[in-house]
């Protein structure tokens, strides 16, 4: 279809824009940039894989890095918790997917949006010391109509929340059918006084847009669709954008530069194609969509002597406040099947924690919803099925605990809050590079006590919906000692009105360099509740929307 | 940074952060070949999914899916193309490997017969089919010979030549798969905490529960063990609860 019609764009001409990375912010960029008519260059590490190539396959994709690639595949990273330690090469730190789409290829799918209160916390709640809590230069009504396009554009099936913010328009699509472990998270949290409702999912419940629903295989979270019922930029934007005829995907393409001139404007993207050739693109704007993680390098790696510390890091912020969002996990044991094996990660949430007590004597927030402790996973299951529920790990017993276990388990997952702070960020590593001589991504990561706090409020809260519930082995998990890697990536280029704090404008564009733009998980000021994609695609729709105005306007 | 992997808590531990966090415990196995594309029986799959799927849009997305994969995907994604025939070389060797009860590729007789005795006391044969019947060691033989488990495989014949040290000083007997399964428990209960047998006991559930395509899981028979059926489609109720929400009308 759209593949024939590709341009073929020559790299020492001007494009309008390239755009580095084709994630869950990259694709829908490219799309919105290249239907309203911009020549757009969009480049990807990573391969072009469609629904053929992808398959239920475990021992693959969480085995061997077949989606998240790390240092096996040539790509190490490192990890220490604070600047006084040696950091320590890891094979995966700060997880994402290297293909285009990027993780909305194999994400679970969970698009809570953020409320208001989200953009205004700081002055609602009062800042927090030795943090950079601070509020958003835009509120929810900036972001509405755009989290209403995601809802429409992208795919979100579900339905209206008893607490939810005010929307514009209802859910596509009705929500998703409930599983076994959200019964049981529902009936507790009744039981309790509490206010369950569906789950928002970005999975298609009935076909919308061309794409049929999801079939409910159970291979969701960490596997690509095999359906195209998961609603990725892969499936849902990039087909646009290529149809647009403007877009010419770029993959296998290593960026490791974007170039300056001496009035500070960037003029060129330097890449290892898929040959390990050179490469450079001339473009009149960039922009950067990289994730989190890659972006902050990306950013360092362009240093020149007119910006020593990195591109667009006059403010120093580039790479720092870092946020993963904090996690907890309970496990119990049913009497009948509850086989939450089967179709997505999870149909029910609880809302009714969104903000913790400030009385707590804490910061934080979160949801909690039901899954299957392993994600459906077979082999995960057999590894951690003594560590969850006891019994022996190997032998006759083992295997007839794992014969009841796996189908006769639930997980009740918190999702929480995480602070920003610098001393949590993402720096070049001196010592250990990847397969391209770039620097390794070095993250420096200990989460704030009050994140702490808050895993461990939300940890007893799921320990006692579990117990509502009737299981029985329960057992569960926090990070007391704090996080070491995690797949949310957020804060690392920050959003805000002053140059001197934050590295890009309301508007996506760096204070720095008036031709370059962020825009992905690095954008965020403060990290939402613990499903952050729906707010990434929100801000993409908006960052393109402002893009496309400025480039009317001649002011790019 | 080599065998965490086997560690047990290491790897449970992450698997308890769920989410996506799980992947970060891959670590230390050092991967081995993308058999991802190889898709022995993909029309069987497909087909079901058809037969399962009455919906039309869904039959329109399939074969659109089918022309897609015919004309510019395949170009696209060369490198991966270029890696297939090894690959698909590989599995099919696997397959007729452990089909046919054919030599070891990467394994000596005597590994073989050591390993697949510790790997039947894993996952045991009793009124079930166990590891052995799954064709777990054939998983092994083939992913150990992957050059990016060179190291694996050297640390799993230190640990063997250990192992068979104890046994011979202990039941004067030269290999671990000749003694009775009640000594060979005492045997395996004594290293029970050591990365060698982590390490085995990893590949042996991984031989079990993980797809046919790598040679073990024998007509998915580890997962029908733990009341798994590997389907492209499903509908609801999946199971006791959601069956009795939509009964009392919840």
């Amino acid at each position: 279809m759209a593949e024939a019609a590709l341009p073929n764009y020559p790299t020492r001409e001007e494009v309008d824009f390239v755009i580095i990375g084709s994630g869950a912010a990259g694709g829908i960029m490219a799309k919105e940039l290249a239907t309203a008519g911009h020549s757009v260059v969009l480049l990807e590490q990573g391969p072009h894989l469609t629904a053929e190539d992808f398959e239920n396959d475990e021992w693959a994709v969480d085995h061997n890095n077949e989606h998240m690639w790390g240092a096996s595949k040539g790509y190490p990273q490192t990890f220490r918790k604070s600047e006084a330690d040696d950091a320590e090469e890891r094979d995966i730190v700060c997880g994402y997917a290297h293909n285009v789409g990027g993780s909305s290829m194999h994400f679970s799918g969970n698009f809570w949006r953020f409320r208001p209160i989200d953009f205004m916390e700081a002055s609602v709640r009062g800042t927090i010391a030795g943090t950079n809590f601070a509020d958003w230069p835009i509120s929810y009504e900036d972001l509405e109509p755009y989290y209403t396009k995601v809802d429409w554009e992208v795919g979100v099936s579900g339905l209206q929340g008893p607490w939810d913010p005010p929307r514009s328009r209802e859910y596509p699509c009705a929500p998703m059918p409930i599983k076994g472990p959200d019964v049981l998270l529902e009936r507790a949290a009744k039981a309790l006084g509490l206010n369950p409702y569906p789950a928002p999912v970005a999975i298609l419940s009935q076909p919308h847009n061309g794409r049929p629903p999801c079939q409910h295989c159970g291979y969701c979270n960490g596997f690509g669709c095999e359906f195209n019922a998961k609603s990725s930029s892969l499936v849902s934007m990039i087909p646009l954008a290529l149809e647009s005829g403007n877009c010419e995907l770029r993959t296998f393409s290593t960026v490791y530069r974007i170039e300056t001139n001496a009035e500070g404007r960037a003029t060129e993207v330097l890449y290892y194609d898929a040959d390990g050739n050179e490469q450079g693109q001339r473009t009149k704007a960039v922009v950067l969509c990289a994730n989190g993680a890659e972006t902050p390098r990306l950013l360092f790696l362009s240093e020149s002597s007119r910006f020593p510390d990195g591109l667009a890091n006059s403010s120093g912020m580039v790479g720092k406040n870092l946020m993963f969002n904090g996690y907890s996990t309970t496990v119990g044991l049913f009497n009948e099947p509850v086989n939450g094996w089967k179709s997505i990660p999870a149909t029910r949430v609880i809302h009714d924690f969104y903000e913790l007590d400030p009385a707590l004597g804490f910061y934080g927030g979160g949801g909690i919803d039901g899954r299957h402790p392993t994600r459906g996973t077979p082999l995960g299951f057999a590894l951690s099925s003594p560590l969850m529920f006891g019994g022996p790990s190997w032998g006759s017993d083992f295997k007839k605990d794992l014969a009841y276990r796996f189908s006769h388990c639930a997980a009740f997952d918190g999702h929480t809050t995480s602070l920003p702070q610098e001393s949590n960020n993402i720096t070049l590593d001196p010592n250990v590079q990847d397969k391209w001589g770039r620097p390794a991504i070095r993250c420096t990561y200990m989460d704030h006590q009050d994140d702490i706090a808050t895993m461990r409020w939300f940890y007893e809260k799921s320990l006692e919906l579990m117990e509502a519930a009737g299981g029985t082995n329960i057992g569960g998990f926090y990070a007391e000692d704090g996080q070491e890697g995690n797949v949310h990536l957020l804060g690392t280029c920050r959003m805000g009105v002053d140059p001197s704090t934050s590295v890009i404008d309301a508007n996506h564009r760096t204070h720095d360099v008036p031709n370059l733009f962020l825009c992905d998980g690095s954008s965020l000021v403060t990290s939402g509740r613990g499903q952050p994609t729906m707010t990434i695609m929100a801000l993409a729709f908006r960052a393109a929307d402002m893009i496309n105005q400025a480039a009317q306007r001649n002011e790019i | 940074m080599k065998p965490a992997v086997s560690d047990l808590a290491h790897v449970s531990a992450m698997f308890l952060r769920g989410r996506l966090n799980l992947f970060i415990f891959v670590t230390n196995d050092q991967v081995f070949g993308v058999c991802v594309l190889s898709k022995l029986n993909p029309d069987e799959a497909r087909h079901e999914a058809l037969d399962e799927a009455s919906d039309s849009d869904l039959n329109r997305a399939l074969s659109r899916r089918q022309f897609m994969v015919g004309s510019a995907s395949l170009a696209r994604g060369s490198l991966l193309v270029l890696s297939m025939p090894a690959i698909l070389t590989a599995c099919r060797e696997a397959e007729q490997a452990r089909s046919s009860g054919a030599e070891f590729k990467n394994l000596t007789p005597e590994e073989g017969a050591e390993l697949a005795a510790m790997a039947a006391r894993i996952i045991p044969t009793d009124e079930t089919p166990g590891a052995t019947e799954a064709g777990a060691i054939y998983f092994m033989d083939n992913v150990l010979g992957d050059e990016q488990r060179t190291e694996v495989l050297a640390s799993l014949r230190d640990g063997l030549r250990e192992m068979q040290y104890q046994v011979a000083v202990d039941y004067s007997e030269s290999y671990f798969h000749l003694l009775d399964e009640v000594r060979q428990d005492e045997v395996l209960t004594t290293i029970e905490t050591t990365p060698f047998f982590n390490t085995v006991r990893y590949l042996t559930l991984a031989g079990t529960f993980t797809m046919p395509q790598y040679g073990g899981n024998r007509d998915d028979m580890g997962m029908q063990l733990i009341g798994m059926e590997r389907r492209m489609a499903w509908a609801p109720p999946f199971g006791f609860y959601d069956a009795d929400y939509m009964e009392r009308g919840e």
